[in-house]
C-alpha cells in the first residue's frame, strides 16, 4: 500500500518560515485537496512531497523510506507532479512529449507505451501537434496525460485548472480527482467550490500551518472556511452536492451590506452542460 | 529518414566540393583517380595533402557540431554556444599557454590538456556566475558569458605580448586564435576521427537526459533526474568537445551555434535526433568553410575563423531578430 506522509516539516527558505510543523499523512487511496490563503505554503508543500524541496526540519516518508532516500528513478515510478506552470523549452510534438515521459521507466516498447496513452487518454487527435499550437485547455490535457503516462500511484497536482475555462476546469478536476479511487492524490486547489465537491478531503492551511484537516463532508459544516479565508461562505446542497461559495467578508457586516449581497445572484459551476 | 539521406548527402557534396577545392581546382574525375589509387604526382599530392585536411575539418565541424548541441541542450537556450558561453575562449587562453609558456610536458599533450582545463573551468564559471544570480535565463547566461569571455581574452592578448620572442613566434599563435586548420598526417586525421567517434557516443549518452532537462529542471527532477549532477556531468563532455575541436582547428567561431539550430529546425527537438545531425550539418559547413578560406585568395590561407564569423555573424543576428524557439 503506498502511502505519502509528513512529519513535523518545517521550511525556511531566506529566512522565511514557509512551512511551521506539518504533519500530514496519505495512505492508500483518496483524493486530499489542500486550500487556503494566498502565501498559506500550499505549493511549496507540495513541492516537498514531489522531492523538489528539502525541508529544513522533519522529514516526508515515501513508503517506509525518507524520500530524500528513495533512489530517483523509483520516485519517478511512485509520484507524478504536475506543476502550476509548465513550459517545455523546446517547443515540442506531444508525441515526443508523451515519449520522454514513458521513457522514464526504460526504452523498451516506448512507441507502443505512447500510444496507449494516447487512446486511454482520448488524445489521439493532438499527437502531431506542437506544444505552442495548444490551447490553455488543452495544454493542461496533454500536460496531465504527459504527468500520468506511467500511471504513478501518487498523483500531486499544483492549481491544475487555476487558468482554465468553466467547462475544461470541471473536466480537469473531475479527471483528477478520479485518481483518489486507486491511488493517493494530492491537488492544491483554488476553487473552494469544486474542491468540496470532487474530493474526499479538505487539508486547509495558514501562515505555513495546517489549521484543518477533515473530511469534505466534515468540514463544509464548521466555521473554519471563514477562519482560514476571512471571508463568508455560502453553502448550499444541490441533489446532495456540497457548493460552497464566497460571500461577504467576515465581521459583522451591517444590515445594508447583507441586503446587497443577498440580493445579488452568484454563478457557480454545477456540470458540463450537454452540448 | 529522408532527412539523414538528404544530411549524408549535403556531408558527401561538402567533402566533395572540399577536396576540389584549393589553390588549384581539381575536377571530381581527378579526386576520383586519385582515390582509386593512381600514381601520378597530381593523385599524391591529393591524397597526401588536401584529403586529410578535409577530413579534418569535417572532424573538428562535427565536434563543433556536438558541442553545440550539447550546450544548447544543457541551457536549454538556442544561444546558447561555446564561443559566447566562454569555453571556447578558456580552450583559447589554455592552449595559448601550452604554445607560449615554457613547460616541461610536450606540447602534444599540454596543448589538449590545458585547452581543455581552459574551455571546462571557463564553462564552470559562466554557470557559477549565472547560478550564484539565481537565474540560468538568456541574458544572463550571455551576459556572464561575455565578461568572462572578455577576461580570459585580455589574458590571453597579455600572454602574447608579453612571452613571444624570437624563439615563439607570435604568427603561430595568431594563426591558430584565427581559426584555422593545420594539414594533419592520415594518422593524425585517424587519431581524430577515434576521438571524435568517441566524443559522438559520450554526446549521445547525454540525449536522453538533455530531453527532460528540456522540459524544466522541476519536471526533469520527478522524472528522476539528478539535476546538478547531470549538469556538471553534461558540461564536462560538453568541455571536453570543444577542447578537442580548439585544440586541432583553433577558434572557429558560430558553427556551434547554427548547427543545432538547423538540425532542431528539420528534425525537432529530440536530442537524440539533434546530436548527430548537429554533427553531420557541423562537418558540412566547416568543410565548406575550410574550402573558402583555401581556395579564395590563392596562394593565401584567410583564417577559417574569418570565414565562419563573416557568415555566422549575420545568422546570429538574423537568430536574435526572430523570436520562434528552434
Amino acid at each position: 500500500m503506498v502511502s505519502l506522509v509528513a512529519h513535523n516539516l518545517s521550511l525556511i527558505r531566506a529566512g522565511k518560515l514557509l512551512l511551521d510543523d506539518i504533519s500530514l499523512s496519505a495512505r492508500g487511496a483518496g483524493s486530499i485537496a489542500i486550500i487556503g490563503p494566498n502565501g498559506a505554503g500550499k505549493s511549496t508543500l507540495l513541492k516537498t512531497f514531489a522531492g523538489l524541496l528539502y525541508p529544513s526540519a522533519g522529514a516526508v516518508a515515501l513508503g517506509d523510506q525518507a524520500l530524500q532516500h528513495v533512489p530517483a528513478d523509483e520516485r519517478a515510478r511512485t509520484i507524478g507532479y504536475m506543476p502550476q506552470h509548465f513550459a517545455p523549452h523546446w517547443d515540442i510534438r506531444v508525441r515526443d512529449l508523451l515519449r520522454i515521459s514513458v521513457e522514464r521507466v526504460g526504452t523498451a516498447a516506448a512507441a507502443v507505451r505512447v500510444d496507449e496513452v494516447l487512446t486511454t487518454h482520448a488524445i489521439g487527435d493532438f499527437a502531431n501537434r506542437w506544444w505552442s499550437t495548444l490551447s490553455g485547455g488543452e495544454s493542461a490535457r496533454i500536460l496531465l496525460a504527459m504527468v500520468t503516462a506511467i500511471d504513478p500511484p501518487i498523483l500531486l497536482a499544483d492549481e491544475p485548472a487555476a487558468a482554465l475555462d468553466p467547462l475544461y476546469r470541471l473536466d480537469m478536476i473531475e479527471r483528477i480527482a478520479k485518481r483518489g479511487r486507486t491511488g493517493i492524490c494530492i491537488a492544491v486547489m483554488h476553487d473552494i467550490d469544486l474542491a468540496f465537491r470532487f474530493f474526499d478531503r479538505i487539508v486547509m492551511m495558514k501562515n505555513g500551518q495546517v489549521v484543518a484537516d477533515g473530511s469534505a463532508a466534515e468540514l463544509f459544516e464548521t466555521s473554519h472556511l471563514e477562519e482560514t479565508f476571512g471571508v463568508r461562505f455560502l453553502r448550499s446542497k444541490i441533489d446532495n452536492v456540497r457548493f460552497a461559495g464566497i460571500g461577504w467578508p467576515t465581521g459583522s457586516p451591517s444590515a445594508k451590506q447583507v441586503a446587497v449581497v443577498g440580493a445579488r445572484s452568484t454563478v457557480g459551476i454545477v456540470k458540463a452542460a450537454p452540448l | 529518414m529522408r532527412v539523414w539521406i538528404t544530411l549524408g548527402g549535403f556531408v558527401f557534396l561538402a567533402l566533395t566540393v572540399g577536396i576540389c577545392a584549393g589553390h588549384t581546382w581539381e575536377g571530381p574525375d581527378a579526386v576520383f583517380r586519385a582515390l582509386a589509387g593512381d600514381t601520378s604526382m597530381e593523385s599524391a599530392l591529393l591524397l597526401e595533402w588536401r584529403v586529410p585536411r578535409v577530413l579534418a575539418a569535417a572532424l573538428v565541424g562535427a565536434l563543433l557540431g556536438l558541442g553545440g548541441a550539447i550546450f544548447q541542450g544543457v541551457f536549454r537556450n538556442p544561444l546558447a554556444e561555446p564561443y559566447l558561453l566562454g569555453s571556447a575562449g578558456g580552450a583559447a587562453l589554455g592552449a595559448t599557454v601550452a604554445l607560449l609558456v615554457p613547460l616541461s610536458l610536450s606540447q602534444t599533450f599540454s596543448l589538449p590538456i590545458l585547452a581543455f582545463a581552459g574551455a571546462w573551468g571557463a564553462t564552470l564559471l559562466v554557470i557559477g556566475v549565472a547560478r550564484a544570480a539565481g537565474t540560468m535565463d538568456v541574458s544572463t547566461l550571455l551576459l556572464s558569458g561575455v565578461a568572462v569571455s572578455a577576461v580570459l581574452a585580455a589574458f590571453k592578448s597579455f600572454l602574447m605580448l608579453a612571452l613571444s620572442d624570437e624563439t615563439v613566434s607570435l604568427q603561430v599563435v595568431l594563426s591558430w586564435v584565427l581559426g584555422g586548420m593545420q594539414t594533419p598526417t592520415w594518422a593524425g586525421v585517424g587519431g581524430l576521427a577515434a576521438v571524435s567517434l568517441a566524443a559522438l557516443l559520450g554526446c549521445l549518452a547525454l540525449a536522453p537526459g538533455l530531453d527532460k532537462l528540456g522540459l524544466g529542471e522541476a519536471m526533469a527532477s520527478t522524472f528522476g533526474m539528478n539535476v546538478d549532477r547531470f549538469i556538471g556531468v553534461a558540461v564536462l563532455v560538453g568541455a571536453a568537445t570543444v577542447a578537442i575541436s580548439v585544440t586541432v582547428g583553433g577558434l572557429i567561431g558560430f558553427v556551434g551555434l547554427a548547427a543545432p539550430h538547423i538540425a532542431r529546425w528539420r528534425l525537432g527537438p529530440l536530442h537524440r535526433s539533434v546530436i548527430p545531425a548537429s554533427a553531420l550539418i557541423g562537418a558540412a559547413i566547416v568543410t565548406l568553410a575550410d574550402a573558402i578560406a583555401r581556395s579564395a585568395l590563392p596562394p593565401a590561407e584567410i583564417p577559417l575563423g574569418l570565414v565562419t564569423a563573416v557568415a555566422g555573424g549575420p545568422f546570429f543576428l538574423f537568430l536574435l531578430a526572430r523570436s520562434r524557439q528552434w
